[in-house]
C-alpha cells in the first residue's frame, strides 16, 4: 500500500513537471531555429534535426534598424516600475489591511468587509474600457510615457493584491500581542510597527511576491500609456510580433522574461521552507 | 539614441559639382543600403536630404513590428537622423493594434506620434487627425511615378490624405513545380478529364486544390495540401473574403455601389454572389492543411512559403517568402491574378449572368501618415518622402522580409529581380506583368471599403464567416447575419454619413 | 483602541486609490451614457440606449458570458484540485523537495501574452510538436481549430499558468496549520485519506475559500490567451466577455458602449461573487 502511494506520488509529480517544463523547452528549442527549420514541420534537437543559429539570441541586442529589438533598456524599466508599484502598494496596502484587521469602521451601512471588498473588487473590472480615461487623465499631469505615470497606474492593479493578503494575514496574529504591547506602554503606532510588523515579514514576502508577478507581467496598461521615453518589456517583446512573426526571437525574449521571477520564485520557496511562512497564512 | 556625426556643407558641394555617378557612389558608399543603385537624383534623395538641417528637433514614428515594415522604418530613420541631424525615435505595435495605439491618443486630443503607420483603410476614421500630404511633396517626379490606383487608395476626395510609401494586392500564388508539369498534368487530365492550368476560376482551384490535397507531390517527405488562406479570426481575414468574393459579385454593367446600394444604403452583403464566394470558402477548409482555419497571415506565409500548399491568394508577403534564397521552393512559384468566374450576379435584373467575370480587388496595405497636431509637418513629410525616396524604394523592395512591395511604375521591371534578387526570368516577368496588369491595364475593380466605423463592418464580416467556416452557421445564415449587423450600424452611425464617404469609392470603381 | 489612529493606517491607501480611480470610474460611467465612437469621439448624452441595446439586442454579450463561466469555473476547479493534490505531496518528504517546489511555481511569473504565443506554436496542427508527436499514434486532433477543442486547449494554457497560484496559497497554509489534530487522527488510527477528509480539508477551508475567489475573479478577465491563441475562434467558440468587450472597446471603438457592457459586467460579476462566496462557506466550511 505504502509502496503504491510512493509510486503514485512520483508519477504524479513527474507528469506535472514535464507539463510545467514542456513550453520552456519548446522555447529553447525554437530560439535556435530560423525560418526553413520552422516553417518544414516540427523539429526537437539542435544538431540533430537542425542547424542551430543565434539569430534569435542576438536579435534581443540588436536595434530594430538592423532587424532586432533592443530589449535591455525595457527590462531594467520594468524592474523598476514593477519594484516600486509593489513597495509603494504594499507599504499603504500593509496599512490598510491592519486597520481593517484590527479596528472598527462604520460609515453608513458600510463596514470593514465592505471596504475590503471594495479593494478587491478593483481586480474584477476589465481594463479596456479604462485606457481612455487613464490616458486622459495621465495627460492632463503630464505623466504619460514617464516612468511616474505607470508606477500610478500599477497602485491602482497591486494594492488590492497587498490589501487581500495582509488581512487575511493579519487577522490570523492573535490580537493578544498588541494588548500586551499596549500594556507595556506603545502607541497603536509603535505597536504595529515595533511588534505586530516583525511578525508579518512572511507575509509580507507573499504579498510582495504577488504584487511583482502581476505588476511584471501587466501589458495592457504599459501598452497604451506609453510611447517612446518610457518602454516596459512586455510591450518591446511584442514589438516582434510582426506578420512574419520571428519565432526565434520571440522565443528567446520569452526566456529571458521569465528569469527575474525565477530568481524570486527562489526566494520565495527558501522562507516557505524554513517554516517562516507558517504563520503567514493559516 | 545616438549623436550622429553631420556631413559638412563644403563636401557636398564638391561632391555635387561632379558627375551624378560620383556623387552616387559616396552616398552609396556612407549607406550601404542602396549600393546597388546608389543615390538617385530627385527632391527627397540622400544628397538633397543631407541639406536639411534638422539637429535639435525629435521626430516621433509609430510603426508596425519588426521587421515587416518596421525594419525599413528604423533603417530609414536611422539615415534621416545620421544626414539631417534630427533625433528620431521609432515605435513599434503588433499590427492589430496599430489602430487603437494612435486613435486613443488621437481621440484625447493628444499627439505623441509625429508619424502613424497603418493600414491605408483606416483613411475615414483617422483623416480628421491627420494632416493632407502638401501640393508639394504631390507634385514631384517621385510621386507622379506612383500609380494611379496606389494615389486613389492614399488619397479622400481627391486630396492626398495618407503618404504611399507601400503596395499591395491581392494575387494568386502557385507552384509551378506543380502547374507547369506535364506529369502531373497529364495525370489530371486523365483522373478528372481537364486541364491542370493556371486557375481561371474559383471553381477551378477549388478542383485544382482538392486533388492536390494531402499527398506529398514535390517528394520532400512531407504531405503538402491544396491552399494556405487566412482564415483566423483576427483583422485581416475578411480580406480574403472579399477577394474571393469580388468575381462573383462585381459586376462592371450594374454601377452604384459592391458593399451597399449607394442610394438605399442597403447591406449587399448577403446577396448571391457574397454567399456563392463564402460557399466556395467553407468547401475550402477541406483542402487547407492542418489547422488552416485558425491561420493568421503569418502562418499562411509560413505554410505556402515553406512549400506546404499548391495555392496562396493574399498579399504579396507569400510570394516573397517563397523566393528568398534559402527557401527550398525558390524560382518554383509563379504569380498570376486572382481566379475569377463563369458567372455573376446582376443586382439590378436579379439573375445570374453566365460571362466570365474577373475583378481586381485593390486591397488595403502599408501606409503612412502625419498627425495634424504634430508640431514638426515639414520633417515628417521630409522623413516620408526620404524613406520612399527612389533609392531606398528600390532598395526596400528587393529584401522580401521588409515588406515593402511595388508600386511605382517603374518597379514593374522584371530586371529588378532577376538582378537583384536571383528570380528566374520568366518568374520575374510573370510577376511584373500580374502587377501592372492590375494597376493599369484592369477595369471592374474593387476599392476597400473606407467608411467611419470601417472596423465595425470588418468585424460584422469576420465574426459572419468565420461562424460558416467553423460549421456553426450556413453561409446564407451568417451572412444574413453580417447584412442585420451592417443595418444596424448604418442606422447607428448614420445612413447619410456613411453614403457620404462610400460615394467617393463608388465614384472609384464606376469611373471605369 | 484610541480611534484617531485608525483612520491615520486606513485612510493613506484608501484615499490614493480613490483619488487614481475617481476620474476613470466616473469618466466610463459618463462613457456609458454617451454613443462615443471612432467617428464621434464625445461625450454625448443618449442615456441608457447603450444598456437597452446590450440587454435586448446583444446575445453575443450573453453567450460570451456563457462560455466566460465554463471556462472560468472549470479552469478554477482543476486548478484548484491540482494544485491542492501538487502541495499535500510536497508539503512532507519527497526527494528534491525543494527543486519540486520551485518548479511548481514557475509558470505563474510568465507574461501572459508572450508565453501564449509560445503556446501557439506548440499546439499549432501543422508546425507544432504536439501534432508531430501524436501523428505517430495517427492521431491530429484539431487544438486550435476545433470548436470544443480549441476551448480545451484554452483551459490547457490557463491551468498551466495558474495553478501555481493555488499551489503556493495552500501550500503555505499547509505548512502552518498546527500539529494537534493531525496528532489526534493518527493516534485514532487514521488512514491518510480519512485524515484529509476530516483533518486537513476542514482546516484549510478558510484559505481554500479565499484562494478559488480570488482565482475566479482574475480568471474571469482572461484575455491575452484567448486574444493569442485563437483571436476568440474559430466563429465564437472561445469568445469570452472581456475579450468581447475589448473587441467593441479598442478594435471597433465603440467606446461608449463597451463602457455599458464593462459596467455590465461589474456588477453582474460583484453580484456573482458574493453568491459564489457564500456557497463556498456553506459547502467547505461544516459543523463547528
Amino acid at each position: 500500500m505504502r509502496v503504491l502511494y510512493t509510486s503514485l506520488k512520483y508519477l504524479a509529480v513527474v507528469l506535472w513537471s514535464t507539463f510545467v517544463i514542456a513550453p520552456f523547452l519548446w522555447a529553447v528549442s525554437t530560439s535556435f531555429k530560423d525560418f526553413q527549420s520552422v516553417t518544414n514541420g516540427a523539429t526537437y534537437i539542435p544538431w540533430v534535426d537542425f542547424e542551430p543559429n543565434l539569430e534569435g539570441w542576438r536579435d534581443l541586442w540588436k536595434s530594430p534598424a538592423q532587424g532586432g529589438v533592443d530589449i535591455v533598456e525595457p527590462f531594467f524599466n520594468s524592474v523598476f516600475v514593477t519594484a516600486s508599484g509593489s513597495l509603494i502598494s504594499i507599504i499603504l496596502g500593509t496599512l490598510a489591511a491592519y486597520a481593517l484587521s484590527r479596528f472598527t469602521f462604520k460609515a453608513g451601512f458600510i463596514r470593514n468587509g465592505d471596504i475590503t471588498f471594495f479593494f478587491i473588487s478593483q481586480r474584477i473590472m476589465p481594463p479596456v474600457v479604462l485606457a481612455i480615461p487613464f490616458f486622459i487623465m495621465l495627460g492632463k499631469f503630464s505623466l504619460l510615457d514617464t516612468l511616474a505615470g505607470l508606477i500610478i497606474v500599477y497602485i491602482v492593479l497591486l494594492m488590492p493584491i497587498a490589501v487581500w493578503i495582509m488581512v487575511d494575514f493579519f487577522n490570523k496574529v492573535p490580537v493578544e500581542i498588541d494588548e500586551t504591547a499596549l500594556i507595556d506602554g506603545c502607541n497603536p503606532l509603535q505597536v504595529f510597527y515595533k511588534v505586530v510588523l516583525p511578525n508579518s515579514i512572511p507575509g509580507i514576502i507573499v504579498a510582495g511576491m504577488f504584487c511583482m508577478i502581476f505588476g511584471w507581467t501587466d501589458f495592457f496598461f504599459s501598452f497604451i500609456l506609453t510611447f517612446t521615453e518610457v518602454q516596459l518589456l512586455p510591450v518591446a517583446i511584442v514589438a516582434l510580433n510582426s506578420s512574419i512573426t520571428p519565432w526565434w526571437s520571440l522565443s528567446a525574449a520569452a526566456l529571458v522574461s521569465v528569469a527575474p521571477l525565477v530568481l524570486v520564485a527562489f526566494i520565495v520557496e527558501r522562507y516557505l521552507s524554513k517554516g517562516n511562512l507558517s504563520g503567514a497564512l493559516k | 539614441m545616438n549623436k550622429i556625426k553631420r556631413v559638412s556643407g563644403a563636401s557636398l558641394l564638391v561632391a555635387a559639382a561632379i558627375a551624378t555617378q560620383a556623387s552616387a557612389d559616396q552616398w552609396s558608399d556612407k549607406f550601404p543600403h542602396i549600393k546597388n543603385t546608389g543615390d538617385i537624383a530627385g527632391e527627397c534623395s540622400y544628397e538633397s536630404m543631407s541639406k536639411k538641417d534638422y539637429s535639435g528637433q525629435t521626430l516621433t514614428i509609430n510603426t508596425h513590428a519588426v521587421p515587416v515594415m518596421g525594419e525599413p522604418t528604423a533603417l530609414h530613420a536611422e539615415q534621416f537622423a545620421a544626414l539631417t541631424g534630427a533625433e528620431v525615435n521609432v515605435i513599434h505595435t503588433p499590427a492589430g493594434d496599430l489602430y487603437s495605439k494612435a486613435m486613443v491618443p488621437f481621440q484625447a486630443g493628444q499627439a505623441p506620434y509625429d508619424i502613424v503607420f497603418g493600414f491605408s483603410n483606416f483613411i475615414r476614421d483617422w483623416k480628421q487627425y491627420l494632416e493632407p500630404v502638401p501640393a508639394k511633396y504631390v507634385n514631384m517626379a517621385q510621386m507622379k511615378d506612383v500609380t494611379q490606383s496606389h494615389i486613389d487608395v492614399n488619397s479622400w476626395d481627391g486630396q492626398m490624405i495618407q503618404f504611399p510609401i507601400d503596395g499591395d494586392r491581392h494575387y494568386l500564388k502557385y507552384r509551378k513545380d506543380v502547374i507547369d508539369n506535364p506529369v502531373y498534368q497529364k495525370k489530371y487530365k486523365a483522373e478528372t478529364g481537364k486541364e491542370l492550368r493556371v486557375p481561371q476560376t474559383w471553381k477551378e482551384y477549388a478542383e485544382m486544390a482538392a486533388f492536390f490535397n494531402g499527398w506529398d507531390w514535390d517528394n520532400d517527405g512531407e504531405l503538402e495540401y491544396g491552399s494556405a488562406e487566412v482564415m483566423k479570426k483576427d483583422d485581416l481575414m475578411y480580406a480574403a473574403f472579399f477577394s474571393r468574393s469580388v468575381a462573383y459579385s462585381k459586376n462592371p454593367r450594374v454601377k452604384g455601389g459592391f458593399f451597399f446600394d449607394l442610394e438605399t444604403m442597403e447591406p449587399l452583403i448577403n446577396g448571391p454572389g457574397f454567399v456563392e464566394a463564402l460557399t466556395d470558402w467553407v468547401e475550402a477548409t477541406k483542402y487547407v492543411p492542418p489547422g488552416g482555419i485558425n491561420f493568421g497571415l503569418g502562418d499562411e506565409i509560413n505554410s505556402f512559403g515553406g512549400g506546404q500548399t499548391l495555392f496562396s491568394f493574399s498579399w504579396d508577403d507569400a510570394f516573397v517568402a517563397a523566393m528568398q534564397d534559402d527557401s527550398p521552393i525558390k524560382n518554383k512559384v509563379g504569380a498570376a491574378p486572382l481566379p475569377g468566374s463563369d458567372r455573376v450576379w446582376n443586382r439590378v435584373s436579379g439573375s445570374w449572368e453566365d460571362t466570365y467575370n474577373q475583378a481586381p480587388y485593390i486591397v488595403w496595405g502599408w501606409t503612412a501618415a502625419v498627425a495634424k497636431k504634430s508640431k514638426n509637418h515639414e520633417m515628417a513629410f521630409d522623413y516620408l518622402c526620404f524613406f520612399a525616396n527612389d533609392a531606398n524604394h528600390q532598395a526596400d523592395i528587393a529584401i522580401g522580409r521588409f515588406g515593402v512591395n511595388p508600386f511605382k511604375k517603374s518597379d514593374f521591371k522584371a530586371e529588378i529581380y532577376v538582378e537583384r534578387q536571383g528570380w528566374d526570368p520568366e518568374i520575374a516577368k510573370q510577376y511584373a506583368d500580374t502587377l501592372m496588369e492590375m494597376e493599369e491595364g484592369s477595369t471592374n475593380r474593387v476599392f476597400p471599403l473606407r467608411v467611419p466605423g470601417v472596423f465595425q463592418f470588418n468585424s460584422a464580416v469576420a465574426t459572419g464567416t468565420s461562424k460558416a467556416l467553423a460549421g456553426q452557421l450556413s453561409p446564407q445564415e451568417a451572412l444574413d447575419e453580417v447584412a442585420a449587423e451592417w443595418k444596424k450600424i448604418v442606422k447607428r452611425i448614420g445612413a447619410d454619413t456613411i453614403r457620404e464617404a462610400y460615394a467617393i469609392g463608388v465614384a472609384l470603381e464606376d469611373a471605369e | 483602541m484610541n480611534f484617531k489612529h485608525k483612520y491615520l493606517f486606513l485612510l493613506p491607501g484608501l484615499l490614493v486609490l480613490l483619488a487614481i480611480l475617481i476620474f476613470p470610474i466616473g469618466f466610463t460611467v459618463r462613457l456609458s451614457l454617451s454613443s462615443w465612437d471612432s467617428f464621434y469621439p464625445a461625450l454625448d448624452f443618449i442615456g441608457i440606449e447603450n444598456y437597452v441595446r446590450l440587454f435586448t439586442d446583444d446575445a453575443r454579450f450573453w453567450e460570451a458570458f456563457g462560455r466566460l463561466s465554463l471556462l472560468s469555473v472549470t479552469t478554477v476547479f482543476l486548478q484548484y484540485v491540482i494544485g491542492f493534490g501538487l502541495a499535500l505531496i510536497v508539503w512532507k518528504e519527497i526527494a528534491f523537495q525543494r527543486f519540486f517546489r520551485v518548479l511548481f511555481l514557475i509558470p505563474m511569473m510568465t507574461t501572459p501574452v508572450i508565453m501564449t504565443v509560445i503556446w501557439r506554436t506548440f499546439f499549432h496542427e501543422s508546425l507544432g510538436p504536439v501534432n508531430d508527436i501524436l501523428s505517430h499514434f495517427n492521431l491530429a486532433p484539431l487544438w486550435l481549430s476545433s470548436e470544443t477543442l480549441s476551448k480545451f486547449t484554452v483551459m490547457i494554457v490557463e491551468v498551466w499558468q495558474w495553478t501555481p497560484f493555488m499551489f503556493l496559497l495552500l501550500l503555505a497554509g499547509l505548512l502552518s496549520l498546527p500539529k494537534e489534530p493531525f496528532l489526534a487522527a493518527s493516534i485514532d488510527g487514521a488512514g491518510p485519506i480519512r485524515t484529509f477528509v476530516y483533518v486537513t480539508f476542514p482546516l484549510m477551508a478558510p484559505i481554500s475559500i479565499g484562494a478559488i475567489i480570488i482565482r475566479l475573479i482574475e480568471a474571469s478577465k482572461i484575455m491575452d490567451t484567448v486574444y493569442v491563441l485563437t483571436s476568440g475562434g474559430p466563429g465564437t467558440a472561445t469568445e469570452t466577455s472581456s475579450f468581447y468587450i475589448f473587441i467593441k472597446g479598442l478594435r471597433e471603438f465603440q467606446f461608449g458602449y463597451s463602457a455599458a457592457l464593462s459596467l455590465t459586467y461589474l456588477i453582474i460579476m460583484i453580484i456573482s461573487f458574493t453568491i459564489i462566496a457564500k456557497i463556498l462557506v456553506k459547502l467547505m466550511v461544516r459543523g463547528n
